[in-house]
């Protein structure tokens, strides 16, 4: 079976102006399966959400290949959708319209539209907040519309680039179930960007870690925890031992990123 | 709610409208009791008052109004079609930016109105130098506020829109107009002030007609309380104006109040 | 060939620029000898040589020296009277609510009207001579200047505010400590702003009422159709207004590089 994701050899190379050109990937391959929930780690400017952005199709590789159901990605499609670390909710729109965005972009009609925009609104758990603003919401709310925009659009692919890491850490947790529920109920495939360990640990089927800058995958560690997954997993020796396989491998990335900062 | 609660929460307004009240009511007392008037050097409220209503009710002042009004209109919606895409594309490329901005600073630097003897002499007397004189002042702030904002267009929100599929023309209309829109309204209240400038430049130099006109008319006549009535009335429609143009900036902005200073 | 490319990715702004207004130059000394231009306009046109060459025959005959004598003079009384009341007030506008309250009616409605609306009134009361300019440089200065100062004082940073009274400050030490230098880009933006609104002032100004100064000197060529000489005025003007608002502005990103709200636009 055609793996959903396929990346094969993906180079990138940023050229600024005056000013030195940086090796952000360097022959990244890596196969997500359908359904699959995946993480990404690795340290600062490793190229994570560089890659996310190749994968979403903003972003042309200098090199190699990025397939979705065996066909190149040329450009944005509607397959994929990305949640954003900073939100990115059109501040003058209301969080019902906000949710719409991709529906009206593909040129659906309002009437189906709002529909499917209050089944989301309602799936997130923001009834009552249809008409309001992003600038009135919290950080968690924010998130909860941009996870619902993303999911409007019906993708194959889920891509999110540290969605929760601008929230405080008990917003964060919940968003974490509340994202494990949403996937395992609409099966979609998750490529998933953090710093986290632990979230990475507890989210994922399986973690990859990327290497320090030019990134490409150094490790792929497959979680064997039973789904559903709940808070008290996280509390497990079987859990705490994850975790330090995927810090050892992070770490020796972490020491060669400190190195190759001149720290 | 108590009373002191109240007081804080309107307090603002209170102490304005106290203070406003409380000179007029000084000004009058003081030169009826106190000063003797010397209609040719000043003048007091009452006074004011009764030439008000003489000009809402039966004098020139509408006609003036609306005459100084036309050639503002004209010459600010010629400001608005010329100044915004010229910003927009300001703002969008950089290049247009480098070219263009060296010499629109240096002209918006320069008192234009130094030219104004020269454009009437050229146009002439009439409507058209003064609509040319509105447009030279108002266009700048509508060019910079503009190319300000476009600029400043949050660059994620551009990518968001792209990753849902978003087309050139979805980018312009959903993203970078809205996003915009507050810095020009911004411009529009800056403008106002500019334009009046301008009006009035054309009319105290050579005109016959036009509210500017009146104004140096009374002056040169002595008529103190027409005088001060006339400028009362500009007063207000520019309040007015700009007061309008702020409550409109936030309420298309309610997420950047608290950011623009006035 | 290489070198020359990246001295242009240097440069390209400058080059840019620069090459834009060098165009710009060229285009309206040649075009007059190229074009033949409708009889109306050639009246009173003129070119960029000739406008240099008029002023340097107005230096050389001693007849520009005292206009410009008495518009600066206008200029720097009234801009200096301007931030002696406006910083002050801005100041204590900003610390009391009181005084804000009282006086916020009166600053909107002038602020919002163009202040030459006055200058006929100022003429009945001053007359033609230096005053009446004066004071509509005044008014023109002083309102940047005043309601920048008070936006610099009130929006000075609460927790710092705190920080510095918790080390036992009074009112004096707190503005002095925490509220003045945070004050400063602010004051900085008026000023630039202030110095603008004052060269209009004196232009505006002298151009109706008045006998001498480089306002008056452009109206009078301008209605004996001397264009070059009312070029020379108005590209003295844009010359002092880039001189004076050029140092400021370097002052000016230099301070607001850690207080980038208060460059706001014009």
């Amino acid at each position: 079976m055609v793996p959903c994701i396929q990346a094969r050899d993906i180079t990138l190379t940023f050229k600024p102006k005056n000013r030195d050109p940086v090796a952000a990937l360097k022959s990244l391959t890596l196969d997500v399966s359908q359904g699959e929930f995946v993480s990404i780690v690795g340290p600062s400017g490793c190229g994570k959400s560089t890659f996310l952005n190749i994968l979403l199709g903003l972003i042309k590789p200098d090199t190699g290949e990025m397939r979705l159901n065996g066909k190149q990605i040329t450009g944005p499609g509607q397959e994929r959708a990305m949640v954003f670390q900073e939100f990115g909710l059109l501040p003058w729109r209301t969080v019902l319209a906000n949710i719409e965005l991709g529906l009206e972009l593909k040129g659906i009609q309002p009437s189906v539209r709002r529909e499917r925009g209050m089944e989301l609104i309602k799936m997130a758990g923001l009834i009552g907040f249809e008409n309001h603003y992003p600038h009135e919401l919290s950080g968690g709310m924010k998130q909860r519309v941009g996870l619902a925009r993303a999911l409007a659009t019906d993708p194959e692919v889920l891509l999110m680039d540290e969605p929760f890491a601008a929230l405080d850490a008990q917003t964060r947790d919940l968003m974490q179930a509340e994202l494990l529920q949403i996937w395992d109920r609409a099966k979609k495939t998750v490529i998933f960007v953090t710093h986290s360990i632990e979230e990475a640990a507890y989210l994922s089927d399986r973690v990859i870690v990327i290497s320090a800058r030019p990134g490409r995958t150094k490790d792929i560690i497959k979680i064997h925890l039973p789904r559903p997954r709940d808070y008290e997993m996280r509390l497990s020796p079987e859990f705490n031992e994850i975790k330090a396989g995927i810090w050892s491998t992070l770490k020796e990335e972490l020491i060669t990123k400190r190195a190759g900062d001149g720290v | 709610m108590g009373f002191k609660e109240k007081y804080y929460e309107y307090q603002r307004p209170i102490l304005g409208m106290a203070s406003v009240v409380g000179l007029v009511i000084l000004w009058e007392l003081v030169f009826t009791y106190l000063i003797p008037l010397n209609p040719f050097f000043f003048t007091k409220p009452s006074l004011i008052a009764v030439a008000f209503r003489e000009q809402i009710f039966g004098g020139s002042l509408w006609s003036d109004l609306v005459i100084s009004s036309k050639a503002f209109i004209s010459g600010f919606s010629l400001a608005i079609i010329v100044g915004i895409p010229i910003g927009a594309v300001m703002g969008w490329r950089r290049r247009v930016e480098y070219t263009l901005d060296p010499f629109l600073t240096a002209l918006y630097a320069s008192p234009l109105v130094a030219l104004a003897p020269l454009l009437i002499v050229v146009l002439g007397v009439g409507l058209v130098p003064k609509v040319f004189l509105v447009f030279l002042l108002a266009v700048f702030p509508f060019i910079f506020n503009t190319a300000a904002g476009v600029r400043a267009t949050d660059r994620l929100l551009i990518n968001v829109v792209r990753s849902f599929g978003g087309r050139e023309k979805d980018l312009y209309l959903k993203v970078i107009f809205p996003s915009t829109l507050p810095y020009i309204v911004a411009g529009a209240r800056i403008a106002i002030g500019r334009g009046i400038v301008g009006i009035l430049v054309g009319e105290f130099y050579a005109a016959s007609e036009g509210i500017g006109f009146a104004i140096s008319r009374f002056g040169d006549t002595y008529m103190l309380p027409e005088m001060f009535s006339a400028i009362l009335v500009l007063m207000i429609v520019a309040v007015a104006l700009t007061e309008g143009l702020r409550k409109l900036e936030v309420v298309l902005a309610p997420w950047r109040v608290g950011q623009e200073a006035r | 060939m290489n070198t020359l490319v990246s001295v242009y990715r240097e440069r390209e702004q400058t080059i840019l620029g620069g090459g834009f207004i060098l165009l710009l130059i060229l285009a309206w000394e040649f075009i007059p000898s190229l074009v033949s231009l409708p009889r109306g306009l050639s009246l009173f046109f003129t070119t960029p040589l000739t406008v240099v060459q008029t002023f340097y025959q107005l230096v050389v005959e001693n007849k520009i020296q005292s206009h410009f004598y008495i518009s600066a003079i206008e200029f720097a009384v009234g801009l200096a009277m301007a931030i002696a009341v406006g910083l002050p007030l801005g100041l204590v506008m900003g610390r009391s609510r009181t005084v804000d309250g009282m006086l916020d009616p009166f600053v909107t409605a002038f602020n919002a009207t163009p202040r030459l609306i006055f200058l006929p009134l100022f003429i009945l009361w001053l007359g033609i001579g230096i005053w009446s300019k004066i004071v509509i440089v005044f008014i023109g200065a002083l309102f940047p200047l005043l309601i920048n100062t008070y936006e610099g004082v009130k929006n000075v940073d609460r927790v710092l505010v705190n920080v510095v009274r918790s080390f036992g400050a009074n009112e004096w030490q707190v503005m002095k400590v925490v509220v003045l230098p945070n004050s400063v880009p602010y004051i900085i933006v008026g000023l630039r702003l202030a110095i603008g609104r004052a060269l209009l002032g004196v232009v505006v100004g002298e151009f109706f009422g008045a006998s001498k100064g480089l306002g008056f000197m452009i109206a009078s060529a301008a209605t004996n159709y001397k264009a070059d000489v009312v070029f020379v005025g108005v590209a003295i003007f844009m010359g002092l207004a880039l001189l004076l608002t050029l140092p400021v502005k370097k002052i000016e990103s230099k301070l607001t590089r850690w207080r980038p709200e208060a460059a706001k636009t014009f």
